[in-house]
């Protein structure tokens, strides 16, 4: 560990801004996870408003009627499942509650077993039929190959779905093979995949698209959706919260929400305290030139 | 014996075998990263083998009779000699393929879709004089992205005018990565979000409670 | 044949999949399409390559006995049986399944989630406002982090009869300045990509073909 300047004044104590500014980070750590935990397990039900981005979301799917196609494309792996699972579940809870037609895929190898998982739980909840009332046409590698051929054949692009059944087989593609054919395309998304589906899906062939991303990723969508490329977006948990709050159905985003003020409220805090030092030391430097001149002259 | 029960407590030990490391790095965490490596691993190199080369070359080409999709498995072929370096130079011709495919399609997509319609969708708004929160709205976007792109054009000093409008550019810069910084705590925070409902919601109810 | 080859035939397939963008022509379009169907085949292939890679560096580890070898044997172990589950039971069901969503699955999320920890601590050392352009950074950052929770909604104030809170700011913040500044470096960033992929379809840009090339 590297050595910290001795900074202890003539009294041998370390001044205060010192200690303000060198915190151990295992206090930090101990801190953070406390700030998350604690509302967890007492939560606070603090109140949550719907942005704009999240109620045209909402409405792009609660437009659609019952038989309506759409593609839903779990664009993301484990890592980020947990802002994004949030968004899938609910997604589907709309999509099956309102009877439309849901045909799955991913772009991502580790995205079939979030896929079967998410999925299957939802198709249970709401007694729907593999095949008729949704599929699952599972991983095609290379994303922008992909969404490109769709445009020309769905069945081309995905010959079987992901249990190995020829895609002419299945009910629900009968007569749909291209995006002319699909209502809505939802990219639940934590990388630049949204910005594909929309640059290629969208701009080369019409589709209409929403999408739900990591925060990382929301904050890059915001010129899409300016120059409405895009209809509507959810931009990380609290997003997922938003739309769980428009289903009216509480899942993790909602019951994230006051993890979420703690933890980022904590983490303004110790950002305050850093500069709050600094402010000090400038100060104490500044005092200190100021006396040695004053003591020179 | 319930294999789901068992895999929540199985998944609760890795967990906290990868939290050690916040304490110090250890062989718990060590084995578990390994782990992860080898089990990752072998579940992609399975997909890419059932998507990939199953479904995208087997199924078309050996059950459905589609021989057009034959150079697509000759061009796979190719890549693997890339693990000898002698015959390296023989990869190339697939890697020239798939990257030189790649551009062709990206350049007009992308020009028409991130630069045309981006503009398009800058200048009308500022422009039409629609309310005046509106307006004001879409000219701040309008002087941002001028002075953003005159601050990316580095072919001539940024001194005079220019560097005045640089400046501006480098604030509204700042701005926006002030709100990526913003974003990428949030999107962090809320990955351990996750770790902690399951740990502390959805484990205990294994228990009955 | 080594070098000028792949130069010549990159040229050719990335010409073919700019101009099909441009005409209707059933032949083209054809070829367009064999074209995305065997890049997928390329890539899945070439992405198995780079999971044989990482199987091999751990295979020579083992073999030389080298610094840490016992968690390569892990490694292996761990790779081995998901190939051999996915064979015996397939990958729907069964332990390859179980060991996604039990052992890849949560592993990946916490590895991630370590990132909170990582990303507080360096907030708090290392975001300093030491000019103007820091502390327009930073507040920036404050305003959207607290102004995207719920707690963004009661924190405010009032300028006349109307109240503005944090979460209302940080939405203007978001929509106005931040698109401003994302699509002035998205434009930027795309014209530079397209500038790349002209030369590599040109055969100037050769990088990627590795050295020698």
């Amino acid at each position: 560990m590297r050595a910290r300047p001795d900074t202890r004044g003539r009294a041998g104590r370390r001044p205060f801004y010192d200690l303000l500014m060198n915190v151990d980070r295992r206090v930090i750590f101990l801190v953070i996870a406390a700030a998350v935990a604690l509302p967890l397990v007492f939560p606070l039900h603090l109140p949550v408003q719907i942005s704009p981005e999240a109620r045209a979301y909402f409405d792009e799917i609660e437009r659609l009627q019952p038989g309506d196609q759409i593609i839903l494309s779990f664009d993301y792996e484990p890592d980020t499942m947990a802002e994004l699972d949030p968004m899938s579940y609910a997604t589907l809870r709309h999509a099956f509650r309102k009877r439309l037609s849901v045909i799955a895929l991913t772009t991502y190898a580790g995205g079939p077993g979030i896929a079967l998982r998410v999925l299957g739980e939802t198709a249970a909840e709401f007694g729907q039929q593999y095949g008729t009332d949704y599929v699952f046409l599972g991983y095609n590698p290379d994303y922008s190959a992909t969404i490109l051929r769709m445009g020309e054949s769905i069945q081309a692009t995905f010959p079987t779905d992901h249990f190995g059944t020829p895609a002419d087989s299945l009910a629900l593609l009968q007569g749909i093979d291209r995006y002319a054919d699909i209502e809505l395309l939802v990219s639940i998304s934590a990388s630049a995949l949204t910005e594909y589906w929309i640059i290629w899906a969208g701009g080369n062939y019409g589709q209409r698209i929403i999408a739900g991303n990591s925060a990382i990723q929301a904050v890059l969508i915001y010129p899409y959706y300016d120059s409405r490329q895009l209809s509507g977006f959810l931009g990380g948990l609290k997003g997922a919260a938003e739309y769980e709050k428009l289903i009216e159905h509480e899942g993790a985003g909602l019951r994230g929400m006051d993890a979420q003020s703690m933890a980022h409220l904590l983490i303004v805090c110790f950002i305050v305290l850093g500069n709050v030092g600094l402010v000090m030391q400038k100060l104490r430097a500044r005092g200190d030139a100021a006396g040695r001149a004053g003591s020179a002259g | 014996m319930d294999w789901s029960i068992l895999g929540m407590w199985v998944a609760a030990a890795l967990t906290l075998a990868v939290f050690s490391l916040l304490y110090r790095d250890n062989p718990f965490y060590r084995a578990a990263e390994h782990l992860l490596v080898g089990v990752s691993a072998g579940y992609y190199l399975v997909q890419y083998f059932s998507s990939g080369v199953i479904r995208k070359f087997y199924v078309p080409v050996f059950r459905q009779g589609d021989l057009w999709l034959l150079p697509g498995g000759l061009l796979g072929l190719l890549i693997l000699f890339r693990l000898a370096r002698r015959t390296q130079w023989i990869s190339r011709y697939a890697i020239a393929f798939y990257v030189a495919a790649w551009s062709g399609y990206l350049i007009p997509s992308t020009i028409q879709e991130r630069v045309l319609t981006q503009v398009g969708a800058t200048l009308p708004p500022a422009l039409s004089g629609a309310g005046f929160g509106a307006f004001l709205g879409a000219f701040i976007i309008l002087v941002g992205v001028v002075s953003i792109l005159i601050y990316f054009y580095f072919s001539a000093p940024h001194t005079g005018v220019l560097g005045r409008i640089s400046q501006i550019g480098i604030t509204f810069l700042m701005v926006g990565f002030g709100a990526s910084f913003g974003y990428t705590v949030m999107g962090r925070v809320s990955l351990l979000i996750g770790r902690f409902q399951f740990l502390f919601q959805d484990l205990p109810r294994t228990l009955g409670g | 044949m080594r070098k000028t080859g792949p130069v010549v035939f990159g040229f050719l397939v990335g010409m073919l999949m700019l101009i099909q963008y441009f005409t209707p022509n059933p032949w083209i379009q054809a070829r367009y399409n064999n074209v995305l169907d065997w890049k997928q085949v390329v890539f899945g292939i070439t992405l198995m390559l780079g999971v044989l890679s990482l199987v091999l560096f751990h295979w020579r580890k083992i073999e030389q006995r080298q610094k840490g070898w016992g968690y390569s044997v892990i490694t292996i172990a761990g790779l081995i049986f998901m190939i051999a589950a996915a064979v015996w039971r397939g990958q729907n069901a069964g332990p390859y399944l179980w060991m996604f969503d039990h052992v890849q699955s949560p592993m990946q999320s916490t590895m991630f989630a370590l990132l909170a920890f990582y990303v507080a601590s360096a907030s708090y050392r290392a975001f300093r406002a030491r000019g103007f352009h820091a502390a327009l950074l930073l507040t920036a950052g404050v305003i959207v982090m607290l102004g995207r929770v719920p707690l963004g909604e009661m924190l405010g104030f009032h300028a006349g009869e109307r109240y503005y809170s944090l979460a209302t700011i940080s939405d203007w913040v978001l929509n106005y300045p931040n698109v401003a500044a994302k699509r002035g470096v998205l434009i930027g960033v795309q014209l530079g990509i397209v500038a790349t992929a002209i030369k590599i379809i040109l055969g100037i840009e050769r990088t990627y073909l590795g050295k020698g090339a």
